[in-house]
């Protein structure tokens, strides 16, 4: 591998035939739809779980900001989705160091909140960095593995991407956010496996993770540990570690087929379940809006990561085939990880469900990735009508 | 890259391969989340509405209790009292809430660990109450302000008992007490909860039943801290009834204070007063002296005073009236002469010469006072002269012509006089007292009655044992005219708005089997015994009669708790008013006056302390008061 492929761009050269307004027609329709309705949702789930929260306070104040965020979304949406993706792959290593930078400054001046330093403020927000440098993470792995697409099969392209996410990995490990650096490690299986990278690799990665599964076990903090353990048999300390899953199980059980009604569930509102915005937002939302209302929100994740893998393979370029991947991994994981914990079938690891956990990192961030998917989906007959 | 150019960088197996390993993750989560809202959604239904739904009880105000005028006794005033809700406070900060809270209430650090860690065993959900009294405002709002430092710990507003007059009815209201795991398993149906106060003795244990009220209950909505959020459904809690006592407070007090005089002034060292209607068993006063203070039982009595009530040799404890037995000295010289009458081995007119004063029998001597010379019996009752009771009882060689009625008739209607037996007062731990007879001499001591032990039975000494109510019992049914009826302290039980939800009707005990000839001999027997200045009572303005007592039991040496001088002669004077100065059975109170050990020399025990008690009570509560002295003593 030479130096070159690393750190100089591939030419800037995205030649535009017709301009950006002119490609509305490539907009993927289901994209876009299934967003516009899992932000929606997410606003009803944030009016319906935080109403009457006696511990926070004011309740409007959670649905205003879902609202300007929501409409900030939008907007990033569209202004990423505007500029050909194409740029973010020129200037792929400078985004990788922005995002290395990010994640050192976090560390270094960052907010503590609930033990973990994940927070820095910019113009009076708070903005939980690892989100972003989830998205940026995936623009430059898509950009490594896009410019030795054909060289894929190699050990040493692999390590290369080991190499890329090496630091940003240890750097969210460090804060430490034990959920959202697997969220890296799944991404990189993920555009890995889909990209073509040989299976055996990619199983002998998982079985070197496995090997090592006692050291980094004998790494972990005594409470991330029991979280971690919590789900096995939460009635053990139903008082302590299983608290926070038994609470969840009685949401999520407690809303039935079709839910206590808008705002009606006490589980949330009530402060019985911890951490009822973003980590076990999913179990207030099931419980207000029951079964039924679950397997909506699953629906539309199904519109969506279906698009999203449906414009990954339209793609015109291996690059855009590859944020796709990456875009995929990271909503699938987040959501499958956030629902499976909620429903005590996973290890607690505080990981939001995108759209409808509060937070605006969260929110921005996919905004940000789904805009970039959209212009890989506005660009991919640029190939074909470049004379 | 070119149009043309194979799209090799798309892997089509590969997209499909992840869409179904996520599809069937998907698919996993939907089964799952099938199973907990479908399945078993019933269950977690219930659970979530049992965090957030707790169903509190709403304490009902204990009755108060009230004289037959309506004067409170017994009150209720606010205070605060600390609970801790086991599954509130997480096990590892056990000891350390227990500690802050016993430094906070004042109480041993590990009996407050062992009631939360009991609480904890046995229903972690159910408070545990912590303060064994009242606190104060001030560490109430401490505990409530920094719920964060004690979690699972309560602060409820109590009412607390208040006894107005602490000792001078202690005796017959008692206390209340935290209710013990016994009796909460045994009145659980009743509705008691493992915090309440229950009567432990005297009128609040006897009228518990009625004090106590009914619990309501609020269910309210409460956060995951435990906050109450709001209140959902609720019933009024029902104050208890409020008891009015036939007692009269006024005479309670005119009791009392000669009473305490007498001790004060080293006359004797205990007593018992107790005043009642002889035509209903309505008790109007009921003094023991020394008594408690029942109030140290609500703020929380300390072991060592407790310690000091318990070892006090004067049993301040007991209530006397009821709860002790003593020989009724010559008082009981009633029930020999109405056994002769009854039995008929004695008429009015039967003369018994004492021309000495004493007699001796199987070469035993037994004295009399003094030489009487020849009584008849009302004459040998009012001088009191012990052996014409001897004879009356057992015969005697100087009076040949008097047949002895026996010791078994004295003891059968001993018994009907309700001697030997509780009266059945509304009160608990009544003594039964002793009326002997030769079967019971052959059973308890295994040895045949004698002659002796029939001598000393007549004039209320030897084993013939009784309670001062008993004896007060007795006199009554005689004042009366021959009615036996069970003493009673409630007047009726009220509700909140004064309405009487109870009302105690006079309960004949039994109809005195003796005839009312009989009974009036006794009565004109006791008027002579002041008349014949056989009890002294100087300027008497009423037509008071009685029967003195001296008994003598007990140690004359030593010192008792309160360090004064025994000395084992205690003394009696029985009584009772009829509306007019004659013989009929119109006596609208009867009282009697008993004195333990005088502790000054022996001979000022001759001058009976009970008789000008008894006296001076009578004139100041009859003449005292307009009303009482209609109702007592009619034109």
């Amino acid at each position: 591998m030479s130096a070159r492929s690393i750190s100089l761009p591939r030419a800037a050269s995205p030649l535009h035939d017709r301009p950006t307004f002119r490609r509305l027609d490539l907009v993927d329709p289901y994209l876009l739809i299934a967003t516009l309705l899992l932000m929606a949702y997410g606003l009803v789930t944030t009016y319906s779980t935080s109403y009457e929260d006696v511990a926070a306070g004011d309740p409007v104040q959670f649905i205003l900001r879902g609202a300007i965020f929501t409409f900030l979304g939008i907007v990033t949406m569209v202004a990423v989705a505007y500029f050909d993706y194409a740029w973010f792959g020129t200037f792929a290593p400078l985004l990788y160091l922005a995002t290395l930078g990010l994640l050192v400054l976090v560390l270094v001046i960052g907010h503590n909140v609930l033990g973990g330093q994940r927070w820095i403020t910019i113009a009076g927000q708070k903005f939980q960095v690892s989100e972003f440098a989830k998205v940026l993470m995936i623009v430059v792995l898509a950009k490594y593995f896009a410019d030795r697409h054909d060289k894929i099969g190699s050990p040493l392209v692999l390590a290369g991407a080991l190499v890329l996410l090496g630091p940003a990995f240890a750097l969210v490990y460090r804060q430490p956010d034990l959920g959202t650096s697997l969220v890296f490690v799944v991404i990189f299986f993920g555009m890995a496996y889909l990209a073509g990278a040989r299976p055996w690799q990619l199983a002998s990665l998982v079985a070197i993770g496995l090997g090592a599964f006692p050291l980094i076990w004998g790494l972990l903090q005594g409470y991330q540990k029991s979280r971690l353990t919590a789900f096995l048999n939460p009635y053990a300390d139903p008082q302590g570690a299983g608290w926070n899953i038994i609470q969840s199980l009685i949401a999520i059980g407690s809303g039935q087929a079709t839910g206590k009604g808008l705002t009606a569930g006490t589980q949330s509102p009530l402060g019985y379940l911890p951490i009822a915005e973003s980590d076990f937002v999913f179990a207030g939302l099931a419980e207000d809006l029951g079964f039924l209302g679950a397997v909506i929100l699953f629906a539309l994740y199904v519109v969506l990561l279906v698009a999203t893998l449906r414009i990954g393979f339209r793609s015109r370029d291996p690059f855009g085939t590859f944020i796709a991947a990456g875009v995929f991994s990271m909503l699938a994981f987040q959501l499958v990880v956030n629902v499976g914990m909620a429903m005590s079938l996973m290890p607690v690891t505080g990981i939001p469900l995108p759209f409808i956990s509060h937070g605006g990192s969260s929110l921005l961030s996919v905004c940000m990735a789904l805009g970039i998917l959209q212009s890989v989906s506005m660009r991919r007959d640029a190939s074909r009508l470049r004379s | 890259m070119t149009a043309d150019q194979p799209r090799a960088f798309i892997r089509p197996y590969r997209f499909v391969a992840v869409g179904i390993v996520v599809a069937l993750l998907i698919g996993v989560l939907t089964v799952r989340l099938w199973d907990l809202q479908v399945v078993q959604g019933p269950h977690y239904r219930s659970l979530a509405e049992d965090n957030r739904l707790l169903r509190l009880p709403v304490a009902a105000d204990r009755g108060i209790i009230v004289d037959r005028s309506g004067k409170i006794l017994v009150r209720n005033i606010p205070g605060f009292a600390v609970s801790v809700v086991p599954v509130d406070l997480p096990k590892a900060r056990e000891a350390e809430v227990a500690l802050g809270l016993a430094q906070l209430i004042g109480r041993d650090p590990s009996e407050v660990l062992k009631a939360i860690t009991e609480q904890r065993a046995r229903n972690p959900y159910e408070p545990a109450k912590i303060s064994t009294k009242p606190i104060s405002r001030d560490i109430a709002l401490l505990l409530a302000e920094r719920a964060e430092l004690y979690p699972g710990v309560r602060i409820d507003a109590e009412s607390v008992r208040e006894y107005v007059e602490g000792p001078l009815y202690s005796p017959i209201i008692g206390y209340t007490g935290p209710i013990t795991q016994d009796e909460l398993s045994a009145k659980q149906d009743l509705g008691y909860l493992p915090t309440d106060q229950i009567g432990r003795t005297g009128l609040e244990w006897e009228y518990e039943q009625y004090l106590r009220g009914q619990y309501g209950w609020r269910e309210i909505e409460r956060d995951a801290s435990q906050r109450e959020v709001k209140t959902l459904a609720q019933t009024p809690s029902q104050p208890g009834g409020n008891v009015v006592l036939t007692i009269d407070d006024r005479l309670q007090h005119l009791l009392a204070n000669e009473l305490n005089a007498g001790v004060t002034s080293d006359a004797f060292t205990q007593a018992v007063a107790i005043a009642m209607n002889p035509q209903t068993g309505e008790i109007l006063a009921m003094v023991s002296t020394p008594a408690y203070d029942n109030n140290m039982f609500v703020r929380g009595i300390t072991q060592t005073e407790l310690d000091a009530l318990n070892k006090d040799d004067r049993h301040p404890l007991v209530n006397k009236a009821v709860g002790e037995i003593y020989p009724p000295g010559s008082t009981f010289k009633m029930v020999t002469a109405l056994s002769a009458l009854t039995a008929g081995t004695a008429t009015r007119n039967t003369v018994v010469n004492v021309s000495s004063s004493s007699i001796t029998v199987s070469g035993t001597s037994f004295f009399d006072w003094r030489v009487h010379g020849p009584l008849n019996l009302v004459d040998g009752y009012a001088h009191s002269s012990d052996i014409y009771f001897y004879t009356l009882a057992g015969g005697s060689p100087m009076s040949s012509s008097v047949q002895g009625v026996g010791p078994d008739n004295i003891a059968k209607y001993g018994r009907m006089l309700g001697f030997g037996a509780p009266t059945g007062i509304d009160l608990p731990g009544e003594a039964a007292g002793i009326m002997p007879d030769p079967a019971w001499k052959q059973a308890t001591f295994d040895e045949p009655w004698s002659i002796g032990n029939t001598y000393q039975e007549a004039i209320g000494q030897g084993y013939v044992a009784v309670t001062p109510l008993q004896l007060l019992n007795a006199y009554a049914s005689v004042a009366n005219g021959g009615t036996l009826y069970v003493p009673h302290l409630l007047k009726e039980v009220d509700d909140a708005q004064g309405n009487a939800i109870m009302t105690k009707q006079p309960e004949v005990l039994r109809k005195l089997a003796m005839s009312p000839d009989d009974l009036r001999t006794l009565r004109e027997g006791a008027r002579k015994v002041v008349t014949s200045n056989h009890a002294p009572m100087p300027n008497a303005k009423l037509w008071i009669a009685g029967k003195t007592g001296t008994a003598e039991f007990g140690l004359s040496s030593g010192k008792d708790s309160a360090g004064r001088n025994k000395l084992g002669f205690h003394n009696w004077f029985v009584s009772f008013l009829p509306q007019h100065d004659n013989t009929d059975p119109t006596a609208q109170i009867a009282m009697v006056v008993f004195t333990f050990d005088s502790s000054r020399g022996l001979c000022e025990t001759c001058l009976n302390p009970a008789i000008a008690i008894s006296q001076r009570v009578y004139e100041a509560y009859v003449l005292g008061d307009p009303a009482t002295k209609a109702r007592l003593t009619p034109p």
